[in-house]
């Protein structure tokens, strides 16, 4: 291979943004990513390097330099601008073929170093699209709305219908303690479920996708939301298949009386089941 | 809670569900110009974000943030 890497020539210290890796053969025109690009100035352009394709556009090597990087990186507006960009051009992508997603901000200073690392890593690459060929990312989350699981709990569990009578017949110091008792015992039953409902959800849900892996747990306040989340996970799903819902909305109505609640995200770029790093040939 | 709030706090979940896939997975490749983590650091603290699963970053951010203090 030749080495033109001295190519900075006339481009007026413009580099390339690279979002994903496609299939060059898979790659029609057809994707529609006019006004998208994390540079607004750019359109995304597909940089063929047959077998593979990268799905890049040019931006300006002063904004995306290392050394100013980091004070971008502090500001949010620029930030989110950026990281909305670069979901949105990978969802256009997903929409019409597979796409093996990069990391936020993977920038080439010229097409050819663009160029010449897809054709050095083309094996690794090729390897990491055949994986994810006509799948896409969904997310699962599940919540358990504590009162709904209290109630449903107190049907089976002597010990919490107990606490919960007497707390309620006591006066308001004594049962104070009591309500503790119940929090503490109610708190241990959820961590059960969290543990035997967790495996389970994920080994049924696993049954009906190519691939999965449970994710941690996200706090309320990333979750957004009041219940505590006791399963989130990832999973590969053919990209035209109802199986995996099908799957998920009957594991929903079994769990429904035990207050749990699910989620679903996605279709995600498969961020998730691409390697973390490719070794080069 | 306003519903302005609620709204807001939406907008704030999609973000960090985004942020969450596109920093942290995804595939590494060998840019010229990448984020390392002392980057990726700089980017929840940019965010605001708080995600259980970088508790620990938390800690490494606060070092970050007075490493850079000090090069400076």
């Amino acid at each position: 291979m030749s080495s033109d890497v001295g190519a900075v020539n006339g481009e007026n210290h413009l580099g390339w943004y690279l979002y994903g890796v496609v299939a060059a053969a898979e790659a029609t025109p057809k994707i529609e990513t006019e006004g998208v690009a994390v540079d607004p100035a750019h359109e995304v352009e597909l940089v063929a390097e047959p077998p593979l394709a990268g799905v890049a556009s040019r931006v300006s090597l002063h904004e995306f330099d290392e050394a100013t990087l980091s004070e971008r990186l502090g500001d949010a507006a620029w930030l989110e601008q950026k990281i909305r960009a670069h979901e949105q051009v990978l969802e256009r992508v997903l929409r019409e073929v597979s796409v093996v997603p990069c990391r936020f901000c993977t920038v080439y200073r010229s097409e050819s170093e663009l160029r010449r690392f897809l054709s050095e890593r083309g094996q690794p690459l090729l390897a990491a699209l055949d994986r994810v060929r006509g799948q896409v990312e969904v997310g699962v989350k599940a919540f358990v709305d504590r009162e709904r699981f209290v109630a449903g709990q107190a049907a089976r569990n002597e010990r919490i219908r107990e606490l919960q009578t007497r707390a309620a017949s006591m006066a308001e110091g004594r049962a104070y303690l009591e309500r503790r008792r119940l929090e503490q015992l109610v708190s241990s039953e959820v961590e059960r479920l969290r543990s035997s409902a967790g495996s389970e959800i994920h080994a049924r849900l696993l049954a009906r996708a190519g691939d999965g892996l449970p994710l941690a747990l996200q706090a309320t306040e990333v979750s957004g939301r009041d219940d505590e989340m006791i399963f989130h996970g990832a999973y590969l799903v053919e990209a035209d298949e109802s199986g995996f819902e099908a799957a998920l909305g009957i594991l929903a109505s079994e769990y429904r009386d035990a207050g749990v609640d699910f989620e679903l995200t996605g279709p995600w770029p498969p961020y998730n089941f691409v390697p973390a790093e490719l070794r080069a040939q | 809670m306003s519903s302005r709030d609620e709204h807001e706090l939406k907008y704030q979940v999609t973000l960090v569900e985004l942020v969450d896939r596109v920093l942290n997975k995804g595939v590494v490749l060998a840019g010229d110009i990448t984020l390392s983590v002392a980057d990726v650091d700089l980017v929840y603290v940019g965010l605001r974000v708080l995600l259980s699963s970088v508790s620990t970053l938390e800690e490494q951010r606060d070092r970050e943030i007075s490493a850079v203090g000090a090069q400076a």
